[in-house]
């Protein structure tokens, strides 16, 4: 734990989406370690480090809420985005929600009020130069975690969702008596392995008091 | 959690046979006419089985080898089939010749090596049929239209069971869902074990709304990447295994199917329950208590008194086992809605919990809704409840029966959140009680039902904000209560009483029909008219009934007095509170004296 760090974060909605319900939208009940990483990567990420998420602390009850929008069925594909680039101009690289072909109505099971104490720590990775050091990294994170910078907004899972965050100095945090006792919460994502084909992993997610152990990702518990 | 549950409760049905529940590789579905061969392979005769228990015959249900999945494509299924593919004939498919090629390909291709004397018998049968033949069979043409299109099972001559029941084709089902499996095995993200994944899943059948071909909940359209991740394709993209996806598929066919008494019909939302407990019995009496609460209508008047008793021993804090030595306060209970979405099933609401935690918040749901005097016989079910909010001639025909398409026209969501606040004990949706305000503003329509859902939204609000300094409303009339919104309520009732009996029941339009949308949401505006034209009421009254006049008048004294001053605007919460306040004072009128003689009558 020398070089780890605790931000706290918390908003209306959250929307971690359970891989196997992503077309109508089913989210975990919980912060997943991958959208944990992603959040503390909005903040403070170089090439030289890689997040790893140790705890993910539940504060408030779980609860859920669903939704019916209208979104966009297609994704822009990677060679009308190439072509835009050689002709210099983006005209015609958008799809429209209104356009009857492209519209999509889809459900969202998403969950309302979370807030999560994230704990994680980084390790430095065979690309950080001579003068990269953890206790470098450490202080910018932690600096620009306070001072409320991020490089992008960090999300819930979805971009629709904001996170708002600060940093989680001192204390213990408090979570709701709703989620004391021991919660299985089933297979959960832990992250890709994107040197292996985006490969997932996963982890069997156990909640106890509202405290959930991440295992490391190269280890027994993980499995792809 | 969803699809592992389905999972285990597909493993529970199994380890007790459940009836109706298909193996792995097969699957139930509706066969209406056995072919028999004999066996040099001609088509003998023709039988029609019908399931005749039931008000109508209808297509029987067998178990079957999984049905490909057709979207499109020309897929034959295995040793059964509809009519278009076994024989090439069909009144609607335009391609059934190419169909029937295909049907006849797949099995001399899968059976050609097979010596049993009934699979050679069928495989001559399909050498020689040539569709163009059909005609000529009086067997097959005596069934007319009621053949076309119907799936079909093969049974030869002298062989007691069906063709795709012998042991023969037995071996050979098993042999082909081996092949189908690949070498590369990859983690279950259902159980968690190494297994061969699945391509695609098994349809889901049953949920109204969806197609009836069947519906996917894991589901991962092929040319559209808006649905998958990582450049992954199908099954990829959520590892689930062949034989979890076939569990949970059978487990969710087999609480959607017809007549089955694990689900509930609301609004657009299929809701299905199961209780896991390993003992039959024990779960059949948690899944019966369970649905009898959730939706009582369905009981007689036995079955009613047997669920309040049951609501009691949970609110006294007494286990269960005194009702009924079968019933486990920790039995879970998994509550599942799907709504349709052409192709696809969404989740709509997911719970799980001890039995004792859902019978605790159906207690408190109905306990919330109580109003005194009692309006209903029995609880109201939730179905019945979201009628309320809409208007009553969409609701009713003109025998005062429900409309069939009534539930249709209750807003979904407004579904999903009412249950799911009811069976997680959480706050009502607030679009509720804007809803109701609005429809009793446009309607006039101030029932019993839709003011006891008023009283809900609010009682539970309140409860769960933790006001303690707010006054928790009450079941019947309360005099201490002054909240401006509870005594405009009163007051309207009040003024309504001196007007009824003063001018007799025969006016054309009363004080509430005209007034009682802008009363209850613009007070200043409409009740300083209203109590100087109860003046005009009261002097009429005086010379007919002096002891009711003065009674009323002193009422309405007593009401003002509370009051400040009249609110020029009241929000919603005050208007829901305005709705119950009016159904108090009108029903302690008819309950009794005794809130009348506290008051002073000189009746």
């Amino acid at each position: 734990m020398a070089y780890g760090t605790r931000l706290m974060v918390w908003g209306e909605r959250a929307c971690f989406t359970r891989p196997e319900m992503k077309v109508e939208r089913v989210s975990y009940d919980v912060i997943t370690p991958s959208a944990a990483r992603g959040i503390l990567e909005a903040i403070h990420w170089k090439p030289a480090i890689r997040w790893v998420i140790d705890r993910i602390q539940v504060l408030k009850p779980i609860r859920f809420e669903s939704i019916r929008r209208n979104e966009v069925g297609s994704k822009i594909s990677a060679r009308n985005v190439s072509s835009a680039m050689n002709a210099g101009t983006t005209a015609g690289l958008v799809n429209y929600v209104d356009d009857p072909k492209e519209r999509q109505q889809r459900a969202a099971t998403v969950l309302r009020d979370v807030a999560y104490v994230i704990e994680a720590h980084f390790e430095i990775t065979e690309k950080a130069g001579a003068d990269d050091s953890e206790g470098k990294h450490l202080d910018i994170f932690n600096r620009r975690a306070r001072k409320g910078q991020y490089f992008h907004a960090p999300c819930m899972g979805v971009r629709e969702f904001p996170a708002n965050f600060r940093l989680f100095e001192e204390g213990e945090p408090e979570p709701d008596v709703s989620l004391v006792g021991e919660r299985d919460l089933g297979w959960m994502l832990h992250d890709f392995d994107f040197k292996n084909g985006c490969e997932p992993r996963f982890f069997r997610a156990c909640m106890r008091d509202g405290l959930i152990e991440v295992p490391p990702f190269v280890s027994e518990e993980v499995k792809a | 959690m969803i699809l592992s549950a389905l999972n285990n409760y597909y493993q529970r049905l199994m380890a007790r046979q459940v009836d109706g529940v298909a193996p792995f590789g097969y699957s139930q579905e509706k066969i209406s006419f056995v072919l028999l061969l004999s066996k040099k392979g001609e088509l003998v005769d023709v039988w029609k089985i019908l399931d005749t228990t039931g008000k109508r015959p209808e297509a029987r249900l067998l178990c079957v080898p999984q049905p490909e999945k057709r979207t499109s494509g020309v897929k034959s299924n295995f040793l059964w089939d509809k009519t278009s593919y076994a024989l090439g004939v069909s009144s609607t498919s335009k391609r059934a010749s190419e169909e029937h090629l295909a049907f006849k390909l797949l099995h001399k291709e899968a059976l050609s090596d097979v010596k049993d004397p009934s699979v050679v018998a069928f495989l001559k049968f399909l050498d020689a049929w040539n569709p163009a033949d059909y005609e000529k069979y009086d067997r097959l043409t005596r069934f007319g239209d009621e053949l076309m299109d119907s799936n079909v099972v093969f049974r030869v001559d002298g062989e007691f069971c069906y063709l795709h029941e012998s042991s023969v084709a037995q071996k050979i089902i098993t042999q082909r869902h081996r092949e189908e499996e690949q070498d590369s095995k990859s983690l279950c993200l259902v159980t968690g074990e190494e297994d061969s994944i699945a391509r695609l899943h098994p349809v889901v059948k049953g949920v109204n709304g969806a197609q009836s071909s069947g519906a996917n909940i894991v589901s991962f359209n092929r040319e559209n990447p808006a649905f998958s991740s990582y450049g992954k394709v199908q099954g990829d993209n959520a590892p689930v295994s062949i034989n979890a996806a076939f569990g949970y598929t059978t487990a969710l066919n087999h609480l959607l199917r017809k007549g089955s008494r694990q689900r509930l019909q609301l609004g657009n939302t299929s809701v299905v329950f199961w209780a896991e407990s390993s003992s039959t019995a024990n779960a059949e009496a948690a899944e019966g208590l369970f649905s009898g609460l959730l939706d009582p209508s369905a009981t007689d008047d036995s079955e009613a008194d047997k669920l309040r008793s049951a609501l009691e021993v949970v609110a006294k804090g007494r286990p269960m086992r005194e009702l009924d030595p079968e019933l486990e306060d920790d039995t879970r209970v998994c509550v599942l809605g799907l709504a349709p979405n052409a192709s696809r099933l969404s989740v709509r609401f997911w719970e799980s919990g001890s039995l004792h935690s859902f019978v605790e918040r159906l207690a408190q749901h109905y306990r919330d809704l109580e109003l005194q005097p009692l309006p209903w016989k029995r609880e109201p079910s939730v179905g019945w409840l979201l009628l309320q909010t809409i208007p009553p001639h969409e609701r009713f025909d003109n025998n005062k029966n429900i409309k069939k398409n009534a539930h249709e026209k209750v807003k979904p969501n407004l579904t999903g959140e009412m249950i799911r606040a009811v069976l997680t004990g959480g706050r009502y949706p607030q679009s509720l009680l804007a809803n109701l305000i609005m429809r009793m503003r446009a309607d006039g329509d101030i029932s019993p039902l839709r003011v006891a859902l008023c009283k809900a939204v609010l009682v539970r609000d309140a409860r769960i904000a933790n006001k303690l300094k707010e006054k928790e409303i009450p079941m019947s009339l309360d005099i201490e209560n002054v909240e401006p919104g509870y005594l405009l309520g009163r007051l309207f009732a009040v003024l309504e009483n001196a007007q009824e009996k003063a001018l007799g029941g025969s006016v054309n339009s009363t004080i509430r029909d005209r007034y009682y949308g802008s009363a209850s949401a613009t007070p200043a505006i409409v009740f300083p008219v209203l109590v100087r034209n109860a003046q005009h009421h009261l002097s009429r009254l005086r010379k007919d009934n002096r002891g009711a006049a003065k009674n009323l008048a002193k009422q309405i004294n007593e009401i003002v007095d509370k009051l400040p001053s009249f609110p020029k605007s009241l929000r919603i919460e005050a208007q829901g509170r305005f709705a119950i306040g009016y159904y108090h004072q009108n029903k302690a009128r008819y309950v009794g004296q005794e809130s009348s003689i506290e008051e002073g009558v000189e009746l």
